[in-house]
């Protein structure tokens, strides 16, 4: 089976069980009994060994770890292309974060974030993007104006502060020449 | 593919190669920029405008131009001219491959940061040629060159720091022969643009604005 449940990953369940609260009213489940129930949050995995030629559709969010050659699709949710996944495809998420290699074009509905040891080649879509510094990136980025729809944002710490001893010197060109 | 196939193994080993070598550069330096306004200034006026950034993919410098909500297009120059070798001179042939732009696309800003001191001169014509192939007239080139004997044996890292300044960050202290390269070889060189103004800064780095003509 390519999926894999975080739910059913060590570390992902409560250390102690929580005794539940007295319900007054019950409420009748909303979903028929046969429908799988889903809980905020669910997430899948494909591991490192899984290799898929193909779309992949979904309402719930995605962790890549292994191959994924085809189209990513999962528009409402996260999608993260983990340090080990390659994906050769299109990747559409809400929140579209790579750790991993891309080879491909990301549109994120809200966010995406390469992240340090990430590598995109491919075009970004998306409201906002962070780039952490030492991230590989290879296209174009596609943005909106802050005030309009959102921002790229650096990663915090990306940025240097010392200022060098010439900051501000008033005049640095002594030999300022318009030429041409 | 070449660009794509370093593996993680392998760029974990750059990494600690990198780290040792940082361990000894120098501290970041901030360096007010005369030739940054104008072409903030000029950004600020054009809706929706293709910005060619040949350096790193930085962060901040992305949020920095987030702000004029261009379409950036980041082509890596010296990462490319190192993936294809760098024992020979580059043909025109890989500056055509590397600048291509989707059709109908024509940058209207260019940030070649100081990337022309680490090309040859019949390189740097030919990356002339393309830019004048592929920018709209009128396009504006940020460029900045050093008129040191020595350059850093790398690229220096420069990030926008509010609207005339910039850090510098140089990545090895390491130096290497610069070309110095005087402004008549780079009018020669980018042939189909001028020199719309150039400032020679306290620290020995010449800004130069190159504008695209035409039209």
């Amino acid at each position: 089976m390519a999926w894999k449940r975080s739910d059913d990953l060590p570390g992902t369940h409560p250390a102690e069980p929580v005794p539940a609260p007295p319900r007054p009213n019950p409420a009748p489940p909303a979903s028929p009994s046969h429908e799988p129930i889903r809980t905020k949050g669910e997430r899948a995995t494909i591991g490192p060994s899984i290799f898929i030629k193909g779309d992949l559709t979904g309402d719930e969010d995605l962790v890549i770890e292994g191959r994924v050659e085809g189209k990513v699709d999962l528009k409402g949710n996260n999608v993260t292309v983990g340090r080990n996944g390659r994906v050769r495809a299109d990747v559409f998420g809400r929140v579209v974060t790579i750790e991993g290699e891309v080879d491909g074009n990301v549109f994120a509905n809200e966010q995406a974030v390469l992240r340090q040891s990430g590598a995109i080649r491919g075009n970004i879509t998306a409201p906002r993007v962070v780039l952490e510094d030492g991230s590989r990136f290879k296209g174009t980025i596609d943005m909106e104006p802050k005030d309009r729809q959102g921002s790229v944002a650096a990663h915090p710490g990306a940025q240097p502060n010392r200022i060098g001893a010439e900051t501000g010197r008033a005049g640095e060109s002594p030999a300022a020449a318009k030429a041409g | 593919m070449s660009w794509f196939s370093r593996g993680t193994a392998s760029r974990r080993e750059q990494a600690s190669k990198a780290a040792a070598v940082t361990a000894v550069e120098n501290e970041p330096e901030a360096h007010r920029s005369l030739a940054l306004p104008a072409f903030f200034a000029a950004l600020a006026r054009s809706p929706k405008p293709n910005v060619l950034d040949l350096g790193a993919a930085l962060g901040s410098n992305v949020e920095r131009l987030s702000e004029f909500g261009c379409k950036l297009f980041i082509e890596d120059l010296y990462e490319s001219k190192k993936s294809a070798g760098e024992g020979g001179s580059l043909s025109p042939q890989f500056f055509t491959e590397f600048l291509a732009p989707p059709a109908g696309t024509q940058f209207d800003f260019v940030l070649a940061w100081d990337l022309f001191d680490y090309l040859s001169r019949k390189e740097l014509a030919a990356l002339g040629a393309r830019l004048r192939a592929t920018c709209r007239p009128g396009a504006l080139v940020f460029a900045l060159t050093s008129i040191h004997k020595t350059i850093p044996a790398q690229p220096i890292r420069f990030r926008f720091q509010g609207q005339d300044q910039l850090i510098y960050e140089r990545r090895s202290t390491i130096e290497r022969p610069g070309p110095r390269f005087a402004p008549a070889e780079l009018n020669a060189a980018l042939q189909g643009f001028r020199v719309d103004r150039s400032f020679l800064l306290r620290h020995g780095i010449q800004e130069y604005l190159f504008v695209r003509e035409g039209a």
